[in-house]
């Protein structure tokens, strides 16, 4: 069988450095191949280098051929003119994109957007062009097709707007469609959605799909075959089952050792550090103290935001963020709050540390009510809790040194030790001295996050809340970071409050797991029995969405539909039930339905 | 295309090296008698080699006039953009970062005083006052301040919103550690890009003041004095009109071109 | 609608504060107007009483009650210049002005639209250069320079147009226009180099979007990407720069208007500034300011028009 696609030796510069190497491989007609790499592998470039629009992103095809077998017979795209580019982008090609939310033109139509491609490729009427973006809109399963002709993006939710950005994609029936990392700005249900769109649509048309992404959980869901980068070149390729049953570079595993598998915790007692490559240190469980000592209790705790507007901007709605949430996390124990965006998980954990005030309920760390402490006392209650912030990037002042940085907090609460603490922070999170004299912008991602938590250690507090603290991180960063702060549990005691969205991480870390919807914990409990025996509809249907690294546990075929979450806005006077729970096992507490 | 070292960056940071230094050695260079002498034989002469630049109506050199107008328009400007930053700096500072009713009390000051356009406000201020070297600073200075509050207030408000201030808070820090420590040196390089782009607009602001003879009174030199004299023998001496207007313009491109190349070297949005 | 309303209201609480900023600011002078009238060498008994008659003794905010009540019910009082009801003479000024000022504008929103999408679709080339080296020039060059350059040039030395005065469009039209354009263009270049560098800004960071690579992935030739899919975007912030903008056109008019002797409402700002005339300078800035404060109204509400993002229930 001739390949559809055969790219051979391609060669990408960006100025003076070359951002794809060399690169090699074929894409056959009807199959998926996944590219897979960290950030700086080049897979997005490669895929921009096909359809030639890496050059206006400042980028050079330097060297190689990027054939494509049309039916008037092969032609090497790396020297195609603009028109015959133009014929094969969008007519014979389709291309979607990571970010939803900025991948449709914001002041035209959906119809407009739909249309004005299919007319470019072929000679149809306004009427007949209407008529086929209708049936596109049906094709990509979206609800109200017709309805969703005349709005504009921003009326659409963003799992629906990848859905319009897929049907672009399709509209000529494109023999390739390029995916580049089209689910990683999506939450987990709305990304199985989508792959399983993806997925029938290649089925049904029989075209074949170029999958871009870092991430080896959805490489295992639906790859056919699997193309491994890692700046600039290929380290391996081969059949998906291969891949990860026996992966021979070096490089693929570790990447593959460091990703955390839903499920493969079945059976453990205590959360447990990742077996890294080249990491020989011995494994060891945190198993929690026999009798639970309480650390931090969170009593009916509700946070609401003002929705402003109107005539003179008065408050006519309110978000309610964090609704009577209730549990308790022990000494030397993780907590995770694990959720959708908007589920309320940030606020609450911000709530917890007052840095955006709760409307009620109790915060007890200690004893000590944190919501109820005056100004004062409030800043010397910070000294016992801090947190680590998503963005590793912008949680450090760029104009200051680190060490300042990191004694910051020392100072703030008058503790000794200056300088020489610092260092010894430094070596507690595996990073040399001479960092203390560095600024934030000579350090990589993962070494931001590490000084991240060095700072807040800084002041030896007994609670941190980790607000999606690897979630920015590169799979091999983020297992390495995940490992250290497993290790500062056991030997400094430390109690985590870990706010993530992804569930295998959750089950991998966690001792305990509060499962949160619109702002309530629908089911609480052990992790061993939220996962094993999820109860909650919820949290079912986020186990089912979640996508397993093991080509052997396929899950994405026939047709997803999740159920959308709705709006967490309330007028003024609405009046939430409160939260009441079925003990369904022990410490395991399941929402009552309302 | 970042650093000082482009063509636009050498070019910009070299003239203002000359300009600043021009205003500061001038009074040194140029004794105030060479540029008050009046030379009755040669009044409106062309560029000679007694005078390079030509002379003006009253036969006084124009190259010496422009010198020692370089020093006042610098002085004035600069003084005026010092004083609109003393004024807007904190204004701002406070009103982004603690936002909440002293925030809007403030920004609606600021958004009524944006309703006068800034050169009609310098105009009316001067006029009320009387018109001398003092009060065209004065006059400027309150005319750019509402402009300055407004952006450093801006800075202040994206900066207070990040997640290294929220640490900060997190971590114990109180609000004049965190203005002192993590607000002002982040605001900082926006603001410099402004404050330079700000002088090159005094500079023209105050060569229109003392076009339209209500800023720098005769006999002091001021370029903008300069074209208004200029304005009756253009047929005749054209070189009046254009020693003054050349030095404008260079002085303002010059800092144009400094204001863009520091925004790009400053400026972490900018910059990866 | 809520949101008309809101805009409608700040608008009003601004005006009112820019009537009070202007008459504080007129009273701060050292002079009053009786001063004004009789000369600084008048008798004082006889200033004294004028300034009784006038109500200059009176609070100031007594004084400002009075003037604001007149503002509102037309009764703008009598310039001591021009000795004539300010009412109609605004109104007649303010006509001629808008003339150069929608004359300047066309022109320079003509030209920089093109100047700027194309700088910033060849960023970084010389074309991007050539035209953004020529904006900076242009903002660099006060606009009373470029005034009397085209003076030189265009009245001087061609001899097509007039250098001087003004003409009422109803009596001759053709006239008008040939009166106004060197003022409208000598405001315009200035203008037009400030909105190129804005145009070639706003167009490079939509070019950078991820729709306008979706546009280019689906076939879209160049032309449609960049002047639909990208120019589409960019309206929309350009006009608000270009709506701020006429702030800055009402403060240059006092200079160009002055230096065309163009008898707009510049003009008569500067007139009545030169000589201290006070109830005239009152009315003048208040209402170029009114005119500043409306003009901005209006092109936000064209933005809500315009851009579906805003959706007015």
């Amino acid at each position: 069988m001739t390949a559809l696609v055969s790219i051979d030796k391609l060669r990408v510069g960006f100025g003076g450095a070359a951002a794809v190497k060399d690169v090699s491989f074929d894409i056959a007609p009807g199959e998926t191949v996944c590219i897979v790499g960290e950030s700086g592998s080049g897979k997005s470039v490669t895929s921009l280098s096909l359809m030639r629009l890496v050059e206006f992103g400042g980028g050079e095809i330097l060297d190689g051929r990027l054939v494509l077998d049309r039916e008037s017979g092969p032609l090497d795209l790396a020297r195609a003119d603009t028109e015959t580019m133009q014929q094969i982008r969008g007519g014979e090609i389709g291309m979607i994109f990571q970010e939803p939310m900025t991948s449709l033109n914001p002041v035209f139509t959906i119809e407009r957007q739909l249309t004005d491609g299919l007319r470019m490729h072929q000679p149809l009427s306004a009427t007949q062009a209407r008529a086929r973006a209708l049936e596109l809109l049906k094709e990509v399963r979206i609800p109200e097709p017709e309805r969703r002709l005349r709005q504009y993006p921003h009326e659409l939710s963003g799992g629906m707007r990848q859905r319009v950005v897929i049907a672009i994609a399709m509209a000529c029936r494109p023999r390739l469609l390029i995916a580049d990392e089209p689910t990683t700005a999506l939450d987990v249900t709305i990304q199985a959605e989508i792959l399983a769109l993806i997925n029938r649509l290649k089925r049904e048309t029989g075209m074949a799909v170029m999958f871009i992404t870092h991430d080896m959980a959805v490489v295992a869901q639906i790859a056919d075959r699997v193309v491994v980068m890692y700046r600039g070149d290929v380290v391996e390729t081969g059949p998906v089952a291969e891949i990860f049953a026996n992966p021979r570079a070096e490089y693929t595993r570790a990447l593959l050792a460091a990703v955390p598998r839903l499920g493969e915790m079945k059976g453990k007692a205590a959360p447990e550090p990742l077996r890294l490559v080249g990491d020989d240190r011995a494994v060891t469980p945190l198993t929690p103290r026999a009798v639970p000592e309480p650390l931090l209790e969170v009593r009916n705790l509700t946070t609401r935001f003002p929705v402003k507007g109107g005539v003179l901007r008065r408050t006519v709605a309110q978000v309610h963020a964090v609704e009577d949430v209730s549990f308790t996390l022990n000494k030397g124990e993780t907590l995770s709050l694990v959720g959708e965006s908007g589920c309320g998980k940030s606020s609450c954990g911000r709530s917890i540390l007052r840095l955006v005030e709760p409307v009620s309920g109790s915060v007890f760390l200690g004893g000590d009510d944190v919501l109820a402490q005056t100004k004062p006392a409030l800043r010397a209650m910070r000294r016992r809790m801090q947190m680590i912030f998503q963005d590793p990037f912008a949680s450090l002042n760029p104009y200051m040194r680190l060490q300042a940085q990191i004694t910051e907090p020392m100072k703030n609460f008058g503790i000794d030790g200056g300088i020489e603490k610092a260092a010894e922070l430094l070596d507690r999170v595996d990073l040399p001295r001479d960092y203390l004299r560095r600024f934030p912008h000579e350090l990589s991602g993962g070494q931001r996050q590490r000084i991240a938590i060095a700072r807040a250690l800084a002041v030896s507090p007994s609670l941190i809340v980790a607000d999606e603290a690897v979630s920015a991180l590169d799979v091999s960063v983020q297992a390495q970071v995940l490992n250290l702060m497993m290790e500062l549990q056991a030997d400094l005691d430390l109690s985590f409050l870990f706010i993530s969205h992804d569930m295998a991480v959750v089950e991998r870390v966690s001792h305990h797991v509060a499962v949160m919807y619109l702002g309530r914990i629908v089911e609480i409990g052990p992790r061993a029995a939220v996962f094993e025996n999820p109860q909650h509809a919820y949290t079912r249907a986020l186990m089912a969405a979640v996508p397993i690294a093991d080509p052997a546990t396929r899950k994405l075929d026939g047709d997803l539909r999740f159920k959308p979450i709705p709006s967490p806005i309330f007028p003024l006077d609405h009046q939430p039930a409160p939260s009441v729970y079925d003990t369904v096992g022990q410490n395991h507490r399941v929402l009552k339905e309302v | 295309m970042s650093g000082f070292f482009t063509g636009k960056g050498i070019f910009g940071g070299g003239i203002v090296l000359l300009v600043l230094s021009v205003a500061l050695f001038a009074p040194l260079l140029v004794p105030d008698a060479w540029a008050t002498q009046m030379d009755m034989r040669a009044r409106l002469a062309g560029p000679s080699l007694a005078h390079p630049m030509g002379t003006d109506q009253l036969g006084r050199d124009l190259m010496y006039r422009m010198l020692l107008g370089a020093q006042s328009s610098i002085l004035i400007a600069g003084t005026a953009v010092l004083m609109s930053l003393v004024i807007g700096l904190p204004l701002g500072v406070i009103s982004g970062y603690f936002g909440g009713w002293l925030d809007n009390v403030l920004m609606r000051l600021v958004d009524t005083l944006l309703a006068f356009p800034a050169l009609l406000l310098a105009l009316t201020i001067s006029a009320v006052l009387g018109p001398n070297f003092t009060n065209t600073i004065i006059a400027i200075g309150i005319a750019f301040t509402p402009y300055l509050a407004r952006i450093i207030r801006g800075e202040a408000l994206r900066v207070a919103q990040m997640p290294y201030v929220e640490a900060a808070r997190a971590a114990g820090t109180n609000d004049l550690w965190m203005i002192v420590r993590h607000v002002l040196p982040n605001i900082m390089p926006p603001i410099i890009v402004q404050a330079t782009i700000s002088l090159a607009f005094a500079i023209l602001a105050e060569a229109g003041l003392s076009f339209l003879g209500l800023g720098t009174q005769p006999p002091d030199a001021s370029w903008g004095l300069m074209i208004q004299a200029s304005r009756d023998y253009l047929d005749i001496a054209p070189w009046t009109a254009l020693v003054p207007g050349a030095a404008v313009a260079i002085t303002v491109l010059g800092l144009n071109m400094f204001g863009d190349v520091l925004r790009d070297v400053l400026d972490p949005r900018v910059a990866s | 609608m809520a949101y008309i309303i809101n805009r409608l209201l700040s608008v009003a609480l601004t005006l009112l504060l820019i009537s009070l900023i202007t008459f504080v600011v007129t009273n701060i002078l050292p002079g009053d107007v009786a001063m004004v009238i009789m000369g600084t060498q008048s008798n004082p008994e006889a200033l004294e009483g004028l300034r009784e008659s006038l109500g200059l003794n009176d609070p100031l905010i007594v004084q400002y009650g009075r003037w604001i009540t007149g503002m509102l019910t037309g009764d703008w009082g009598r310039s001591l210049v021009f000795k004539e009801a300010i009412g109609p003479l605004i109104a007649d000024k303010v006509t001629a002005s808008a003339l150069i000022v929608v004359m300047s504008m066309s022109i320079a929103l003509t030209a920089a639209i093109p100047l700027g999408v194309w700088a910033a679709v060849h960023r970084d080339k010389w074309q991007d250069n050539a035209a953004s080296t020529t904006a900076l020039l242009g903002v660099s060059l006060p606009d009373f320079f470029w005034g009397i350059m085209l003076i030189l040039l265009f009245a001087r030395y061609l001899g097509w147009l007039p250098s001087s005065g003004f003409v009422h469009p109803a009596e001759d039209f053709v006239g008008a226009v040939r009166h106004a354009f060197l003022p409208s263009l000598a405001l315009g270049l200035g203008l037009m180099a400030h909105l190129t560098r804005m145009t070639r800004s706003t167009m490079t960071s939509i070019l950078g979007q991820e729709f306008i690579r979706v546009a280019r992935a689906k076939g879209l030739t160049e032309r449609t990407v960049i002047w639909r899919y990208g120019l589409a975007n960019a309206i929309g912030p350009v006009m608000t720069v270009a709506g701020l903008q006429v702030g800055y056109l009402f403060g240059s008019i006092i200079v160009i208007e002055s230096l065309f002797n163009f008898t707009g409402m510049g003009w008569l700002t500067y007139q009545a500034l030169l000589n201290r005339d006070i109830p005239l300078i009152q009315s003048t800035v208040f209402v170029i300011a009114a005119v500043v404060m409306i003009t901005n109204l209006i092109v936000d509400l064209l933005y809500v028009a315009i851009d579906p993002r805003i959706k007015l229930p």
